[in-house]
């Protein structure tokens, strides 16, 4: 087939992806395509970790930094360095990339808080809240709608999104040169430990699983050059085609309130129809400036 | 001119009575500097804040304690405090008299000037006799509810009240921990030669505030938009322990 | 004991330099409390506060500034303040030495004490040694910040002090004040220098308490018994003043936002 003129071979497109779900490669594609606008912004110039699934998500998956060889002429890439590591990584700047990322089943798409121009230059601050054993996503709402109280009284705004999976991500935009990971670490470790002591039944800010149980684990160390995040809009490799998609806070504060996890799990056509309705709710994470002056 | 009157008092030892006015001999001025906040420029003010929370604490969460050990304080209330102040009096008691030399300036806290109060019977004898017994009397008094500790001196025609720090307040030289250098009786010649010749009577008049004036004209020079030339601050290299003597001598022949 | 270091520099006279460190001579007595928090008895430091966004400014965040009218300030910074004096900011050159007996007392403002920095023990005690022998003390100017002292660099037991003196423009006149004639009665001033010969004795400071020093320890003593000690809470005192003040800063948000929820 050929896309925006350029020419791309799709493959094993009838394969069952999602195999309880009925949810083919073709299915990927589609979702991909239709939300292409949205997700695009988010994905520009940020090095793409791809996370493969050739068999489908109930069998094993692949992670893959370095942009594959094989790779068709006009996929931009960028040079960048990974724990020392010189290597040529994608960059899915345009809508032929990521259908040609999604030919070779990288459902999930990660990327950096970073630009690969700028790698050391987070745009934004990220809350990764994570519920442990016998915790759930409802936790983590409170935690997040307590979060956002917080930054707000530091006049800052946050924006949530659920992971796709079991948690929750509150991002803080900064995108201003100044911003360091070096400052965001050391502001969401204090954030997350402040929150700990004073939430201490409910807030972990130690990775340890033993302290997670039945807390949600602020994972603040997220706020690195060398992780990654999975990007808004992406699809989640679960037995369902999930997505992680972002909350007003509003309707958060109300599904919280609801009580049922699974009102929290945004399936791939309610993406698709809530984007074409209102829009990018993320848009503000790439444009708005905003300082810890702390 | 010297200060309004402060106090009045007098002067008690054995069957002497000596009143007097106590004013200020001192007036400092100096340019006032704020702290600012950098990005807005908003003035800062202080502000107790909690070690532990790191939160403000506003004064009626405050409470006195006095630190028995580690983490363990005794509180005591505001009331029972101010009742342990003592009742304002208007003798100052000079228990003994010492030799004038003999106060080193580290306790010398603030000095008041003594005006002879309606009569100068007394006052002047006082002042010749501490002159020619080269003495200054050690009195206690209570002004301002506040028990004060000081020295009786002249200052020319003029006695003074010398506020004294109390003991436990100066922290003793000894405490710290300074190690003898064995020197050679050459190089404390030299050295002591050197004083001689570099010495001077003390004229405080031959050195005034200029740097006061260049401050002034620095914050002109800023206010006015003007750029402004930063120097670095001159740092000397330290005379090594072996170069000691040979700089000695140098400097020695440089003032001979 | 290690005292915090208020500056560091070099005193020089003549062709000599030594590297020294000035701390405190002085502290607050014996009996002084401390502020703590009546909630819990946590201790409380003092921070710079901002009045507009109610919050903790680190040391970092905060600049000096001159008003030169209402809310309308010049900033100064550390470096331009070291420029103004390069030469003085940071040696104290003793220009001249003088008997410290001619220092009239009304001239003397604050101590401090020189300790020396590596490499000067040697130079810091043959000045020590020499200016104690001889009475002498030296005479220098230097800058601190945002201000010009007039200093005296003496020997005390072993140690050198520095003492800021007042300049001679701070020393008020004492002419209208002085006894308008010098009449003496003979006698008296006999009688007097006899008494004073009797009474006089060694200087002896510690001899001195403060009576309300006592009146405090005995307060105290009675407190310990009827109600004993509180315990302040155990916490890491965290490094540096940035961490420090954005706990601070996060902890005051977080009781807003506790008060709201």
């Amino acid at each position: 087939m050929e896309v925006a003129g350029k020419r791309l071979s799709l493959s094993n497109l009838r394969k069952d992806i999602y195999p309880s779900y009925g949810f083919t490669k073709a299915h990927v594609l589609e979702y991909y395509r239709r939300i292409s606008n949205f997700i695009l912004p988010h994905l520009k110039d940020r090095a793409l970790t791809l996370k493969r699934y050739p068999d489908g998500t109930e069998k094993d998956f692949f992670f893959e930094k370095r942009c594959p060889e094989h790779r068709p002429p006009w996929v931009k890439t960028a040079e960048v360095l990974h724990n020392e590591e010189r290597m040529t990584v994608c960059l899915v700047n345009d809508l032929e990339t990521l259908i040609w990322v999604e030919n070779l089943a990288s459902l999930e798409l990660h990327v950096p808080l970073a630009r690969a121009g700028s790698p050391e230059t987070p745009d934004s601050i990220v809350f990764d809240l994570d519920p442990g054993d016998q915790a759930n996503i409802l936790d983590c709402a409170m935690v997040a709608l307590i979060l956002r109280d917080l930054l707000s009284q530091m006049r800052l705004a946050s924006y949530a999104k659920t992971s796709g999976k079991k948690g929750l991500h509150v991002y803080v935009p900064l995108n201003r040169k100044e911003a360091t990971f070096e400052d965001t670490k050391r502001f969401s470790k204090v954030v997350a430990e402040v929150l700990q002591r004073n939430y201490p039944d409910l807030v972990t800010a130690k990775m340890a699983k033993e302290s997670r149980i039945k807390k949600v684990f602020i994972n603040w160390s997220q706020n690195d050059s060398s992780k990654t995040m999975i990007c808004v809009y992406s699809l989640r490799a679960r037995e369902k085609p999930s997505v992680s998609f972002p909350l007003v806070w509003e309707e958060l504060d109300m599904l919280a309130k609801q009580g049922d996890p699974e009102k929290l799990l945004i399936m791939h056509s309610e993406a698709v129809s809530r984007l074409e309705t209102k829009g990018d709710l993320f848009q503000e994470l790439l444009t708005k400036k905003q300082k810890i002056t702390i | 001119m010297a200060g309004r009157t402060l106090w009045k008092g007098y002067i008690q030892f054995s069957d002497f009575n000596v009143p007097v006015k106590l004013h200020t001999a001192v007036h400092q001025e100096r340019m006032q500097f704020h702290l600012l906040h950098k990005h807005d420029r908003v003035k800062l003010h202080q502000q107790m804040i909690c070690a532990h929370e790191k939160i403000p604490v506003p004064l009626e969460e405050q409470s006195k304690g006095f630190e028995l050990e580690d983490r363990k304080y005794i509180l005591v209330d505001p009331e029972e405090l101010e009742q342990t102040k003592p009742d304002n009096g208007r003798m100052i008691k000079v228990h003994e008299f010492v030799r004038t030399e003999q106060i080193d300036p580290v306790f010398l806290e603030r000095m008041y000037y003594l005006e002879p109060d309606k009569t100068l019977n007394g006052y002047n004898a006082l002042v010749s006799a501490l002159k020619e017994t080269g003495t200054a009397g050690v009195c206690t008094w209570t002004m301002r509810r506040r028990s004060c500790f000081g020295s009786l001196q002249i200052n020319g025609k003029v006695l003074c009240l010398n506020t004294l720090r109390y003991a436990d307040e100066v922290i003793p030289a000894k405490s710290l921990g300074l190690e003898k250098a064995s020197l050679s009786e050459k190089e404390l010649k030299i050295a002591r030669e050197l004083i001689n010749q570099l010495s001077a009577p003390f004229q405080p008049e031959k050195f005034q505030n200029e740097h006061q004036k260049k401050l002034q004209d620095l914050i002109d020079k800023k206010a006015r938009g003007e750029k402004i030339a930063v120097l670095r601050p001159r740092r000397l290299k330290p005379t090594a322990p072996d170069k000691l003597l040979q700089a000695l001598n140098a400097s020695l022949e440089k003032v001979a | 004991m290690a005292l915090q270091e208020i500056w560091n520099g070099t005193v020089s006279f003549s062709l000599v330099a030594i590297p020294v460190k000035l701390v405190r001579a002085v502290e607050p007595g014996r009996v002084s409390f401390r502020l703590l928090h009546s909630k819990d008895y946590s201790p409380l430091a003092r921070r710079m506060y901002c009045p507009e966004e109610e919050k903790m400014i680190p040391a970092d965040e905060i600049i000096r500034g001159y008003e030169i009218a209402p809310d309308n300030y010049v900033v100064i910074t550390d470096k331009e303040l070291e420029s103004v004096s390069p030469e003085r900011s940071r040696t104290i050159e003793i220009i001249e030495f003088i008997d410290m007996k001619d220092v009239p007392p009304v001239y003397y403002d604050h101590p401090y004490y020189l300790v020396p920095s590596k490499g000067g023990e040697k130079a810091y005690c043959l000045l020590v040694e020499v200016m104690n022998q001889t009475n002498k003390g030296g005479i220098a100017k230097f800058v601190l910040r945002d201000r010009e002292y007039l200093v005296a660099v003496k020997s005390t037991d072993g140690a050198l002090t520095l003492i800021t003196l007042h300049y001679s423009g701070e020393i008020l006149p004492d002419e209208d004040i002085a006894p308008k004639t010098g009449k003496i009665d003979p006698g008296e001033k006999g009688r007097m220098k006899k008494i004073i010969k009797g009474m006089t004795a060694d200087f002896d400071p510690d001899k001195y308490t403060n009576e309300r020093s006592k009146k405090i320890m005995e307060l105290l003593e009675r407190k310990a018994k009827e109600k004993g000690t509180v315990e302040a809470p155990e916490f890491e005192e965290e490094e540096g003043e940035g961490p420090v003040d954005l706990v601070a800063v996060l902890e005051e948000s977080m009781r807003q936002v506790k008060k709201h929820r």
